[in-house]
């Protein structure tokens, strides 16, 4: 038997499961993207919490995955490494506020987020099917493997299920 | 990822102590209470730990943020709990939770900023000054993420200079953050004879 857990998955990180009981947790989304992969007909599920749009350079390795273009690809290895099938893998994005309205749009750095997840989601043929993005307001996501749910919240406000049965 | 000594995180510190006690002045005279200022923090620390040395991720906080233009560009930050944002309101003579409520605490940020700001201009010479706030109620890590987004871009380290100003004879704090660029931190410690 295995003991249920909650994994938090803080700026940079990211983390997967394949344990019904598990629960993985980015908390506090501003401007961050969480991004959920799920094969549902295997049970897998994994969670990156993305900072950043791009890598410039070669970026130091403590804190690589906060960047769109190396999480994403660094998080499919960890599913499929879990026994997820790419070929089967689903996604769901929660995040990529704007909060704080400073400079141009070039400083909408949710968008940007969100923008350039898509893009590698898109080379790698991976299907979004839902999404709670954009807006002002900041977000919780919790990734629940027991059905690969994916559930959003925002500050005071209440769950909403984004993907997967309910419970 | 970039390491500060403790020689620079110790002047960093020092800087924040005499901006925090500049600000806390001006504060004190605009609500006419003693406010007293902690020994400000100075935290480099990973990304992944930033949040929660500042608080609890999930609490819904107000949040004050006004960039830092300049010689050294950054953000500062205040963040409220709901029970002080309220007091402080009050002490000002604002209704809480009215719609004047936010600016309220937006003109404290101006205000702290400007003179822990102009402190940092008098010690250094560096020419800096701050943008218009901006406010959000939020969840704190929500907020703070945000901050380090745009402030620490692409930065493995968020740098914080973290004061806990306490209005006295109240039960009533607040925190107040400066949050440098990784090269407004280097133009600092030049100015304060540690440079590279």
């Amino acid at each position: 038997m295995t003991v249920a857990t909650e994994t938090m998955v803080r700026m940079g990180e990211l983390a997967a499961s394949r344990s019904a009981g598990d629960t993985l947790v980015a908390i506090g989304l501003g401007s961050c993207i969480g991004l959920a992969l799920v094969d549902r007909a295997r049970c897998v599920a994994g969670l990156a919490h993305v900072m950043l749009p791009e890598s410039s350079g070669a970026p130091d390795a403590s804190a690589r995955c906060k960047f769109a273009d190396i999480a994403v690809p660094a998080l499919i290895d960890k599913v499929v490494g879990l026994g997820a099938a790419p070929s089967k893998l689903e996604a769901v994005l929660v995040g990529g506020a704007r909060m704080f309205a400073f400079g141009g749009s070039s400083l909408d750095i949710g968008a940007r987020n969100e923008e350039a997840t898509l893009a590698q989601l898109a080379d790698r043929r991976i299907k979004v099917v839902a999404s709670a993005t954009a807006g002002t307001k900041g977000r919780t996501v919790r990734v629940h493997v027991d059905g690969c749910r994916v559930v959003s919240k925002e500050a005071g406000g209440v769950e909403e299920l984004l993907f997967g049965e309910a419970a | 990822m970039k390491i500060y000594s403790e020689l620079e995180l110790d002047a960093l510190r020092e800087l924040a102590n005499i901006g925090s006690g500049t600000a806390a002045t001006a504060l004190s005279q605009m609500l006419a209470r003693t406010i007293d200022v902690s020994v400000p923090t100075a935290l480099a620390l990973p990304l992944n730990e930033a949040v929660e040395t500042v608080g609890d991720a999930e609490l819904v906080v107000t949040g004050v943020v006004l960039p830092v233009f300049g010689d050294l560009d950054g953000l500062t930050v205040l963040l409220f709990e709901e029970h002080d944002a309220n007091r402080v309101c009050e002490l000002l003579g604002v209704e809480p939770e009215s719609e004047f409520a936010v600016s309220a605490l937006a003109e404290i940020g101006n205000i702290l900023c400007s003179s822990y700001l102009g402190a940092i201009v008098s010690m250094t010479g560096l020419r800096i000054e701050p943008g218009p706030p901006q406010t959000a109620c939020d969840m704190l890590g929500a907020i703070v993420e945000s901050v380090l987004a745009i402030g620490a871009q692409s930065n493995d380290v968020a740098l914080l200079l973290d004061s806990d100003i306490r209005i006295e004879g109240e039960e009533s704090s607040f925190t107040f953050m400066l949050v440098p660029s990784t090269a407004g931190v280097a133009e600092l410690l030049a100015r304060l004879g540690l440079g590279a």
